[in-house]
């Protein structure tokens, strides 16, 4: 018969308990009798002896729960007053009914295994194909990177050909400029003679003047009171500087934290004061007496300012901050305000989303020969989740160059330079005005295209440097971007890049492409925007498989330690697809 | 900390007054002595050398001495009515209970007699059996003495120190007012300030007046040889960072003082007055250069009190056992409410806990680490924009379905309801106070309008039932929309904390009910909203729910609303040490139900730290881990297996002793002696305990030792004299009068008492509500003659049918080899008896001498095993302890079990 809370393969352990009586609790602390099996009292400190009672709090209960999947629950759950078991079965003491789920709760369970499944299956499917790209991506990248060094090479040293040519016809130029300078210099020499003495005075005033000028900019400089008018916040008492600083060192000791409160403070109110100087043309205090606390100089706060200041301390927030959201404008972007923007408080934020503008431009529709993975990750079921691509620095404009896996342009280049350099005779006199030209401009040409190929070399080998996992199944992850809405903010991953956090025009960093993490099971980016009074912001993506790349589940567990979910196929390995599939004939069977 | 936000003594001009004062200062005398109405009543006045000067600080004062049941004496000093003051002084409503009136003792009689040859009488009157009370008119002196050896035990005034500065008619060229920093306070009616001193005779250490990140003893603040320090203030204050080892005040004040010493015994001196308060602790000697004669053969601490406004009203408790002093207070100002079991738990709290999904989140990692806890909390984010009252709806758009899916696992939760209201137009509550006038008046008579949480606020003003009861009304769940039955309140910032206003609080002239000025009830406004809330909970549940309401702010009768928590701390070593003895502090002064935040709020603790923070909070009474929006989360399962382990352990070792945490909260709800006490209020006689403040019991059977530095593998504890202590986890014996050096790598140092008998339930389950049919554990340590006593109080754990005598109350007494059960219950009234079916399914005995086999069991007449079993269950325990296996005699009965 069956043993109330024990799993079948483990009923064989209590056998011996008919046979010879009593058995050893399995940690071997006690031995106990078949009347001691399930009495509700814990005698094997390991809860051998009870795993059908609560009376052991180390213990596991079994349910079978025929019809689903079985279940190991907590001893602690066992006629609790709550069913834990589909089947009911935790609950037998009476005081509560339990209905037999089971067969529904299996049912659902079994069509999301087997959605589960065909996901893996689709996406292992997806993988392996990756994968083969990858090899074939790589190898091409590969191809053209050591072709492209190769090319380097040679027009290194066509450009290098070009430019000692070109040297040589300025250089006979110059000789040409100078004998021509020669001559009219002979032709002017009486004119000269006569205005040598005004053009010298002249020059003097000129120097003295400038001299002049440099020293009051120094003063400026030097001076502890800066001139009135001078803008305050480019003064070297620059508050956002201090902070930067302070910040940085945000260690548990007390007087760090004092010493950063009073920076808090002092911030927002040399932010009042500044904005006051700017705006009124107050003749302000020096930078000396800012150096008080806000409420200390309470009088020239206004009573909200002053309340805004003191319940910062709490928030971490800067007074305007507090403003934008009782407007309800923004919740907990206080955070925007990153300490490197600072510097430019009042400049907007502007300076700080150049990236993004400049991001918006890089954006298009990713084009369709680029790669296969389109099929799977571009049917874009899920509102809130898309994809984009972002323009790595390999894929800038080679048209010039077109089919750059033809080498005939290599080939005409060359052929030019040599007719040139059999053509054109750099000692001729007078040079060839048109031939210098067209050396000029060809070897303008031969070190423009060097240079894009240096850079296509340079963003190859960074590509290439990357880890794209021990199959390269994370390669097709390259240069593209997936994006999840949540509530106002759209939440940006780039993997080998970047992520961020973008609410209307203002974007927030959440980190550098850093690593992977726990066997390719995490995705790290870190050294983010800084938070005010906090640590840099990081985010940690956990990987799932799916036939899809999508990212969701974003969230900020910690302050400033952001947390998401993204599914790709490249976590769909063959090996755990078969162990749900084995698992799945279990539960059917 | 901002120590120049805050007024020092010096800034405080009637604090630098009194303390400027020489001794003898006071040159008041007690005429027209008689008794009326029960009391013996004097006039105070000075003696004239031009008796026509008119003078209105020199009219009478009017003095009276009151004599209550179980040695307490009342003295009230206020003006004489009949004199007309421009303005009737405030007196503290609402916080000496009621039922104190009715043990008042009727004076018949004084007799008079001639002290140390004064030239005139002094007035004696009986106090308590061998106590005597004495007002001594000239030189002007209050005291309390023993009958037959005429020595001392309280006095007041015995320096002359005592200044009343009586209120007057403002004339020309009077300039009342104070400014600091921006502030200005108008003051119209001027001085009005109160000082005096108090001795306390027999006395090595003083101890209370909460609340001070301090030592459990209050070191002198002044005297020679002593670094001079700020006094203890009281004065209730929003303190950000606050740091340990200050005099300065915190977030609640009760002005409750108890000596101790070891030939006298324990005294105490309370003063009703919700002023603020300055309190010199005054070293040996201070009065060296002063004439003043007072007995040289007792020990005394002498101490200074001042306050800004307000009236004399003050209570001499005789003691003289420790207990017998917090019984006397708690005769004045109540003892705490009984808490709902639940509340007893560990609650698990974060600024914030975001949305629903965290809420459900964090609830489902607590049950798959199989870390049981009983209140999950929401801070100030959930609410619409700081509308208290309202829910974010983005954030929680389904409250009640969050709340009811907590329930159905036996689980609460706690929303945060603070005292400023935003003062928005469409905010239903801003509406309708400000309608009704239900709001603090500034100066000009305007409403107040400070900055808090929510921008521009305003305070309900709390002083007023009217408005108290229609705060209350606002927790209806028809009011309170998205409120259930499993909800239960938080009040915050309710010194009132007011971030644009003078120290981080109210204006003093800002005006409450009934021209009340907020100088002259500022440290009690907290504790009247604490009190409506509470009323709140009682009213939404038709006065059968016990309300659970945790409050930052604090007064002397705070005990009979709720709980409160000593408020910022910070995630640092030294204040997980000073939370212990502010703890027991607390728990001295009427207020047992207390606790700090597990792991600081502010700052991340180190792991080490906040584990060692979760095994001493385990033991003080409220149990909570909390923590400010910057730091890292820190649930316990984020640490790694092992630190997951050694929290659990600590969380599953509160939740076995909760029987026994339980009976401890209904014998502070019965008597006022708090459930955490300092080991001097158990060894009373023992001097090494008096200024122990890194250990502490829990009720008379559970020493505990703190550990409260880093990378301790030991600690060294003293265990009281006369005792042997039995290692909780070990069952180890230790004799007591010595220093212990204890192994405490995996958990903190736990001892139980030689003498006492522990009832436990060692299955935890996800919360309390899932143990309610758990069987028992007793766990007996016998003393040297072979004998030891415990309680066990059950009762449903949330109603009030135990006031009619619903609940169970049981004695356990081990004697001869027999334990038995004896019922401490008196009879309930029919149909209110309270039914359980829990059996005692284990006994450990701990020091007995004998090996029996089995034991006999009556009245049912069968047998149980006694084995060797381990003394705590867990995974590789050694069975190594005396165990009667499954006696499974019911709780309710009455039984014996002996020993063969």
């Amino acid at each position: 018969e069956n043993i109330i809370g024990v799993a079948p393969q483990d009923e064989e352990y209590y056998k011996g308990l008919s046979s010879s009586g009593t058995i050893k609790c399995k940690d071997g602390s006690k031995t106990f009798t078949k009347t001691q099996l399930n009495d509700d009292f814990c005698d094997c400190s390991d809860g051998t002896d009870e795993p059908g009672t609560s009376a052991c709090p180390t213990g596991k209960f079994y349910c079978r729960n025929a019809g689903h999947t079985p279940l190991s629950i907590f001893s602690s759950r066992v006629n609790d007053g709550i069913c834990d078991c589909c089947d009911g079965s935790d609950e037998y003491n009476g005081k509560i009914k339990c209905k037999n789920t089971c067969w529904e709760a299996g049912k659902v369970a079994r069509d999301r295994l087997r959605k589960k499944i065909e996901t893996f299956q689709e996406g292992v499917t997806i993988r392996k194909h990756d994968v083969e790209q990858a090899k074939l991506l790589v190898a091409k990248d590969e191809a053209e990177l050591s072709r492209l060094k190769n090319e380097e090479n040679i027009l290194k040293g066509l450009v290098q050909q070009l430019k000692e040519r070109k040297e040589q016809i300025e250089k006979a130029e110059e000789k040409e400029r100078i004998q021509k300078e020669k001559e009219e210099k002979q032709k002017k020499e009486a004119e000269e003679a006569t205005v040598k003495e005004q053009k010298g005075e002249e020059k003097v005033n000129v120097q003295e003047q400038e001299s002049k000028g440099s020293n009051s900019e120094d003063d400026g400089k030097i001076h502890d009171h800066p001139p009135l008018g001078q803008d305050l916040n480019k003064g070297p008492a620059d508050p956002g500087v201090s902070l930067a600083h302070d910040d940085d060192d945000d260690d548990d000791d007390d007087d760090d934290k004092d010493a950063s409160v009073d920076n808090i403070e002092q911030h927002a109110e040399k932010n009042e004061e500044s904005s006051k100087v700017a705006h009124e043309h107050d003749p302000s205090p020096g930078p000396g007496s800012k150096e008080e606390d806000a409420s200390e100089n309470a009088e020239s706060l206004s009573r909200e300012e002053l309340g805004r200041a003191i319940g910062s301390r709490w928030t971490g927030k800067k007074a305007e901050q507090q403003q934008d959201e009782d407007a309800g404008t923004a919740r907990n972007n206080d955070d925007n305000e990153d300490d490197e923007t600072s510097d430019n408080a009042h400049e907007e934020e502007d300076s700080g989303y150049d990236t993004e503008t400049e991001e918006d431009h890089q954006h298009h529709e990713e084009d369709d020969t680029e790669d296969h993975m389109d099929d799977v990750g571009g049917d874009e079921a899920d509102d809130d989740s898309s994809e984009h691509k972002y323009e790595s620095d390999d894929e800038m404009d080679m048209s010039d160059m077109e089919d750059t896996s033809n080498p005939s342009w290599l080939v005409k280049i060359q052929q030019t330079v040599r007719k040139f350099l059999q053509a054109v005779n750099p000692f001729q006199t007078p040079v060839d005005t048109s031939e210098s030209e067209s050396v000029r401009k060809e070897y303008d040409d031969a070190s423009g295209k060097l240079s894009k190929i240096q850079s296509r070399i340079s963003s190859l080998t960074k590509k290439l440097g990357h880890d794209f996992g021990s199959e390269k199944e994370f390669y097709s992850l390259y240069g593209r971007c997936f994006e999840i809405k949540e509530n106002k903010y759209v939440y940006k991953v780039c993997p080998f890049k970047e992520a961020s956090q973008v609410e209307g025009h203002s974007t927030t960093h959440l980190g550098h492409w850093d690593k992977f993490d726990e066997s390719y099971r995490v995705m790290l980016f870190s050294s983010g925007d800084k938070c005010w009074n906090g640590p840099y912001r990081s985010l940690t993506v956990r990987l799932r498989c799916g036939s899809k790349v999508e990212v969701s589940d974003i969230d900020e567990p910690s302050r400033c330690e952001y947390a998401a979910l993204l599914t790709t196929p490249a976590l769909c390995l063959e090996g755990r697809l078969k162990s749900h599939d084995h698992h799945g004939k279990g539960t059917r069977r | 900390w901002k120590k120049e936000e805050f007024r020092n003594c010096n800034q405080t001009p009637f604090c630098k007054r009194a303390r400027s004062r020489k001794p003898q200062h006071c040159n008041l005398i007690a005429t027209d002595v008689i008794i009326a109405d029960g009391d013996l009543t004097a006039k105070l006045i000075t003696p004239k050398e031009n008796p026509h000067e008119e003078d209105s600080s020199s009219n009478p004062l009017i003095l009276s001495l009151s004599v209550y049941e179980n040695g307490i004496l009342r003295m009230k000093i206020d003006e004489d009515p009949s004199q007309n003051p421009p303005k009737k002084r405030f007196e503290v409503p609402d916080v000496i209970v009621p039922e104190f009136e009715s043990k008042k003792l009727w004076l018949q009689r004084y007799t008079k007699q001639v002290i140390h040859g004064d030239s005139a009488d002094s007035f004696v009157v009986y106090l308590f059996d061998g106590y005597e009370a004495v007002l001594r008119s000239d030189p002007l002196e209050v005291f309390v003495r023993e009958q037959t050896s005429g020595k001392r035990v309280l006095s007041f005034n015995s320096h002359g120190l005592f200044d009343f500065e009586q209120l007057r008619v403002k004339k020309e060229g009077d300039d009342w007012e104070e400014r600091f920093r921006s502030h200005t306070d108008s003051r119209p009616y001027g001085p009005q300030s109160i000082s005096f001193d108090m001795s306390f005779y027999g006395a090595d250490f003083v101890y209370g007046i909460p609340e001070h990140a301090t030592s459990l003893t209050l070191k002198p603040t002044k005297g020679p040889g002593i670094e001079e320090s700020e006094p203890y203030r009281l004065f209730n204050l929003d303190v950000f960072e606050y740091i340990h080892e200050s005099p300065f005040g915190l977030y609640g004040s009760i002005p409750f003082m108890l000596s101790h010493g070891r030939t006298r015994g324990t005294s105490g001196f309370f003063w009703l007055n919700a002023a603020e308060m300055q309190i010199d602790v005054l070293g040996s000697g201070w009065d060296a250069e002063s004439s003043i004669m007072l007995p040289s053969d007792q020990n005394r601490i002498d101490t200074l009190w001042m306050s800004e406004a307000g009236i004399v009203d003050t209570f001499f408790f005789i003691g003289p056992k420790p207990k017998d002093v917090v019984k006397q207070y708690a005769s004045v100002t109540g003892t705490s409410a009984m808490p709902q079991l639940f509340a007893t738990g560990y609650h698990q709290c974060r600024w914030n806990y975001r949305d629903e999904e965290d809420v459900k989140n964090v609830d489902s990692k607590f049950d798959e680490h199989d870390i049981p806890y009983d209140v999950l909390w929401l801070d100030i984010e959930h609410t619409d924009g700081k509308r208290y009252f309202t829910w974010d709806k983005v954030l929680f758009p389904n409250p009640e379905e969050m709340q009811k899916d907590l329930a159905s696992r036996g689980r609460r939760m706690v929303t945060i309801v603070d005292p400023h209201i935003k003062r928005d137009e469409n905010y239903h509550i801003h509406k309708e106070a400000s309608k009704n006038g239900y709001y603090v008046k500034d100066a000009s008579g305007k409403d107040y309008d400070g900055w808090c949480w929510p921008g521009s606020s305003s305070y309900i003003d709390m002083v007023n039932p009217e408005i108290r009861s229609w705060w209350a009304d606002k927790f209806a769940y028809t009011q309170y929309l998205g409120s259930t039955p499993s909800l239960y309140i938080w009040n915050d910032m309710n010194e009132p904390s007011v971030f644009n206003g003078p120290e981080v609080t109210m204006p003093r002239d800002a005006l409450h009910y009934g021209n009340i000025e907020h100088r002259e009830l500022h440290n009690a406004y907290g504790y009247y909203f604490h009190m409506a809330t509470s009323d709140g909970l009682l009213k939404r549940e038709g006065g059968n729910d016990r309300p659970f309401v945790l409050s930052r702010a604090f007064f002397p009768g705070t005990q009979r609303y709720g709980t409160v928590w000593t408020g910022d701390n910070t995630a640092t070593w030294e204040q997980l040490r000073v939370s212990v003895p502010m703890i027991l502090t607390l728990g001295l002064t009427g207020i047992t139900f207390s606790g700090a935040d597990v792991g600081g709020f502010f700052g991340n603790p180190d792991t080490e730290l906040l584990v060692r923070w979760y095994q001493v909070a385990a033991y003080l009474p409220f149990f909570r881990g909390h923590a400010h929006h910057d730091t890292k989360r820190r649930e316990p399962w984020l640490f790694g297996e092992h630190n997951t382990e050694l929290m659990r352990d600590a969380i599953r070792v509160r939740y076995t002793l909760l029987p026994y945490f339980y009976t401890l909260f209904r014998e502070a709800n019965v008597s006022g002696v708090p459930v955490t006490r300092p080991l001097w209020m158990e060894f009373p006689d023992d001097e090494a305990t008096f200024n122990n403040d890194e250990a502490f019991m829990v009720g008379n059977g559970l020493l505990v030792q703190g550990v409260y530095t880093e990378h301790a593998k030991d600690a060294t504890v003293y265990l009281p004299k006369d005792h042997t202590w039995y290692d909780l986890r070990s069952g180890t014996a230790y004799k007591g009068g010595k220093m212990q050096k204890i192994e405490a790598s995996d958990a903190i140092p736990v001892f139980q008492r030689s003498g006492t008998i522990i009832p436990r339930k060692d299955r935890f389950r996800r919360s309390t509500v899932q143990m309610e049919n758990d069987p028992y554990t007793l766990v007996i340590a016998v003393n040297s003659l072979g004998e030891a006593e415990g309680e066990l109080y059950i009762d449903d754990g949330k109603s009030y049918e135990f006031k009619k005598g619903a609940y169970i109350h049981r004695r356990f007494i081990f004697s001869d080899g027999k334990l038995t059960s004896v019922n401490l219950a008196t009879s309930a009234s029919e149909g209110t008896n309270f039914l359980s079916d829990c059996t005692i399914e284990r006994i450990i005995l701990l020091g007995h001498s004998s090996k029996p086999k089995s034991a006999q069991i009556e009245p049912s007449n069968h047998a149980a095993e006694v084995e060797l079993g381990p003394l705590q269950i867990q995974s590789g325990a050694r069975s190594s302890v005396l165990t009667i296996r499954k006696p499974n005699v019911r709780v309710s009965d009455d039984w014996s079990i002996k020993l063969l």
